[in-house]
């Protein structure tokens, strides 16, 4: 065993430790005392949280399978007036978190809002406020999650879309199916294991968004959780709200596992012959075009160009806000996270390469775990775990000065950051791994490279592009990334996310549209520097 | 202390648990010697190609190269340190580098030594002179497989273990590039184990052959006496380049055969008289002759350009091959009577 212990054991190891703390730390708790408030919780809001959760669940999942699967395939499968700017542009929603999605539904559809103005400055004053739907509460939550996330389902929907072959739909015809059958019977079966991650992708989104929830104070379990943290101070029934999200989510990963296995068998195989695109004329380039345009423009356009329009209607937020601090700390918090998240995720997965264990293989497979623990989770969970920790430590050795090293400081944010998206750089690094048959490596030794030299010369070179992917992704994550940021910054830290917040809660959201504009230009940008490799087919 | 090349003493290799070659010992003596593994498909073949380049451990027997023991059951030296270069089947060309530049990859190792040839001559001897710039994804199999052996070389080897290397070549390629490739290997003299399941081509290329069949090495000599002297009727079978026909013997120097009469020429190995034997009949052992009154059925021609082979039934439906140059005066139909000069003699009577 002692002779095993070598880095990639130990770097391994403390990746796995790391990880483990917020999942231990929610399941222990499950056991502990809490205060009243549990009890009057079961007795009073828990179901409701329980059902609200679910029927924000439902209807976002029912609406990103619309958006997502129509728009995949009008764009996969039919040739129509801008298509291939639809390919792309429509991955931009990416950029809008739902959160500042919200903001941007509120003020255009609020009493005197910019729907308001617009009809004034159109057709003169009237009472017009009678007549503009709001959108608020779940139906708000709703629409604004199902803009923002159903780019997974479209992304991953139109890959398998286009590695449908042609020689399948050839073989449908032989066998007397018509164009219609064919898509029922040949395209949407072998489409449902990317459409079901999709969705489970999508559904994990859901059941973590803190931002958007609390926004249009809807009871759900992860506003529960921030409330029984931050209203009651009782950490304890937190982790036990925490301990019935996780069992959701579980099963949403064993459900999105499940259908990843299937996937395997749709890959393309040495056969394979893309399926040419039709042409649409008339009404039907007609709606497809109406369909992709709608879903750009309310997905993107719409968010972007109210927060635009506030933002130069209230020129004096520009003075307010310290645009360079905010700018600073974002890039700061990318750059430590990026380098620490690459740094172990090539330990571990170099580990893996080299040393074939199964251990090791275990180990990285527990440690990608992180990314299905909500941000609300994770935080809370990590401030509960370091308080006890500072508790043992002041007992033995009289300091408590340890909370503050990980609580509320940027190291602690860091780590949180890591332990959310280590599956994101690992199995960016691994998928890049993938493709270096094992033999190339051992084509490098008998050539008379050692291991080191071969990492040098022949993996750091080829998996150049998978660094800058990954980099850019956690980029994204993180300028969007609001509830563990919010928890676990710290005092006077701010991000473009938590500004926005923090007018938004204030109901200053023509304050918050200069950060939320800041934010999805910044994600938006690097959306497009990866758009090759999202769009990549694979 | 040995004083042969490379010598494999009583090594078990082991590809899995149910797939292992038991127990091989051979030697190669001299330097610059090539050697070509023979064997059906999963039968170890690369397995043992591995384990001589390092990169699988040995569990009994010991490997030794140039008189050092590189692998034995306790101690297996660094791929990376035995200066034994393997070019794989499947070519582990690196994706991120042009042909030229992983072709100069091979070249970490010879820059101390007197390499005369350079990676602009390899380029040359392997036709790969259209290809120099473009990226693995960008040729074809045959070629890749072509530029892999390049890095090999370039690498000046103590010993050079070859994967299949033609297995993706065109037939139309494969004889000049099996000629050039040879010429290099001898003028490099570079010790080179061939690891192939084309049995002419391991005849042409190598100075001795090894056949592996259930799990051990069955023979291992000289491609000539492989061919002309089988050492068990499993080897005649792989060769698959003859037939056994029942036969007696009848005195030191003859047998006789039911359907063929009497047979004269060498034993390679003593039988009393009297004693049932399995007979092996190669397609150049019976020659044709209109003329004689031994004839057999014609029941299918095969045109090889060269040569024709007649394959002719006998009464027990056992299958004679026959080989018949191409020039000849005429052509026999399937169904006719084709005709076997008599007397038979055989110059060396290989007999189980």
């Amino acid at each position: 065993m002692f002779n095993k212990l070598n880095i990639w054991y130990c770097s391994s190891l403390l990746v796995s430790l790391i990880v483990a703390i917020p999942i231990l730390t929610v399941f222990t708790s499950f056991f502990d005392t809490t205060s009243d408030y549990l009890i009057l919780l079961k007795n009073t809001f828990l179901l409701q949280y329980i059902f609200n959760t679910i029927f924000l669940l439902i209807g976002v999942l029912t609406l990103t399978f619309v958006f997502g699967v129509g728009a995949a395939y009008f764009v996969s499968f039919f040739s129509f007036p801008g298509v291939s700017f639809f390919k792309w542009a429509l991955i931009l929603s990416f950029a809008v978190p739902a959160y500042i999605y919200a903001y941007s539904l509120t003020a255009f559809f609020e009493n005197y809002g910019t729907a308001f103005t617009i009809l004034t400055n159109l057709f003169g004053e009237y009472e017009y406020n009678k007549y503009i739907p709001k959108f608020d509460g779940s139906f708000g939550s709703i629409i604004s999650m199902s803009f923002s996330f159903f780019g997974y389902v479209y992304v991953l929907t139109r890959a398998s879309f286009y590695y449908q072959s042609q020689n399948l739909i050839e073989v449908g015809k032989n066998l007397g199916f018509s164009s219609k059958e064919s898509f029922l019977k040949i395209i949407m079966p072998s489409a449902r294991p990317a459409i079901v991650a999709g969705l489970s992708l999508v559904a994990m989104e859901c059941l973590s968004d803190f931002g958007t929830v609390s926004f249009f104070s809807i009871s759900t379990l992860t506003t529960g959780i921030y409330n029984s943290w931050i209203s009651f101070d009782d950490l304890n029934t937190a982790n036990q709200l925490s301990f019935v999200l996780l069992a959701f989510i579980l099963i949403l990963f064993l459900v999105e596992n499940y259908s990843r296995k299937g996937a395997k068998y749709h890959q393309p195989t040495k056969g394979f012959k893309p399926i040419p695109k039709i042409e649409l004329t008339g009404t039907k380039s007609l709606f497809a075009v109406l369909f992709c345009s709608a879903l750009f423009f309310f997905s993107f356009i719409f968010p972007v160009s109210q927060m635009i329009y506030w933002t130069v209607k209230f020129p004096k937020y520009f003075q307010d806000i310290n645009l360079l601090s905010l700018n600073m700390n974002t890039l700061l918090l990318v750059f430590l996270s990026s380098i620490f998240l690459v740094i172990f995720s090539f330990l571990t997965n170099y580990g893996n390469r080299v040393s074939k264990s199964k251990f090791l293989n275990y180990l990285s497979t527990f440690s990608i775990s992180g990314y299905a623990i909500p941000g609300v989770i994770l935080a809370v969970a990590l401030i509960t775990f370091f308080s006890w920790l500072s508790d043992i430590s002041s007992s033995i050795f009289g300091s408590s000065s340890f909370k503050s090293i990980f609580i509320g400081s940027i190291f602690g944010l860091v780590l949180a950051y890591f332990i959310r998206f280590f599956s994101l750089s690992f199995n960016g690094i691994k998928s890049g791994y993938l493709k270096i048959n094992q033999s190339m490596d051992e084509s490098a030794y008998l050539l008379g490279y050692t291991k080191f030299k071969t990492f040098t010369k022949i993996h750091i070179p080829y998996l150049k592009n998978s660094i800058f992917l990954i980099g850019v992704l956690i980029s994204i994550e993180i300028i969007r990334e609001l509830p563990i940021t919010l928890i676990l910054r710290p005092f006077n830290f701010e991000t473009f996310a938590t500004k926005a917040y923090a007018y938004a809660s204030q109901d200053l959201l023509e304050a918050a549209a200069l950060p939320s504009l800041f934010l999805i230009f910044w994600a938006a940008l690097f959306i497009l520097l990866t758009s090759k490799y999202i769009l990549s087919d694979k | 202390m040995s004083s042969n090349f490379l010598e494999i003493q009583n090594v078990t290799f082991t590809a899995s648990k149910v797939n292992k070659v038991n127990n091989v010992s051979f030697k190669i003596e001299k330097e610059g010697e090539i050697v070509c593994l023979l064997g059906p498909s999963g039968i170890g073949k690369t397995t043992i190609l591995r384990t001589i380049a390092g990169l699988q451990t040995v569990q009994s027997g010991k490997i030794t190269l140039k008189g050092k023991t590189i692998s034995s059951s306790d101690f297996n030296l660094e791929p990376e340190k035995r200066n034994i270069a393997l070019s794989f089947q499947d070519n582990s060309l690196f994706p991120h580098y042009n042909v030229v530049d992983n072709i100069n990859f091979g070249s970490k190792r010879n820059k101390n030594s007197k390499f005369k040839y350079t990676s602009a001559d390899l380029i040359k001897t392997l036709h790969l002179e259209d290809l120099t710039e473009k990226f693995p994804h960008q040729i074809s199999a045959g070629e890749a497989q072509r530029v892999s052996l390049a890095r090999s070389l370039m690498s000046k080897p103590d010993l050079l273990l070859l994967d299949e290397p033609f297995s993706n070549i065109d037939q139309s390629l494969k004889d000049e590039l099996q000629l050039n490739i040879k010429k290099v290997l001898k003028e490099m003299n570079i010790t080179t184990i061939v690891v192939t399941h084309d049995s002419y081509e391991a005849f042409y290329l190598a100075d001795k052959c090894g056949i592996i069949l259930d799990q051990s090495l069955k023979q291992y000599d000289t491609p000539y006496k492989i061919y002309h002297y089988p050492n068990s009727i499993e080897v005649v079978n792989f060769l698959n380049r003859g037939i056994l026909l029942d036969a007696k013997v009848i005195s030191e120097d003859s047998l006789e055969q039911l359907e063929l009469g009497i047979i004269k020429g060498k034993f390679i190995r003593k039988f009393p008289k009297g004693t049932s034997v399995k007979l092996l009949i190669q397609p150049e052992d019976l020659e044709h002759d209109d003329k004689s009154k031994l004839k057999l059925k014609i029941v299918d021609r095969k045109f090889r350009g060269t040569n024709f082979i007649y394959t002719l039934q006998t009464k027990n439906k056992d299958l004679i091959p026959v080989f018949v140059h191409s020039h000849h005066i005429h052509q026999h139909e399937v169904e006719e009577e084709f005709g076997i000069k008599t007397p038979i003699f055989i110059d060396h009577l290989v007999c189980f």
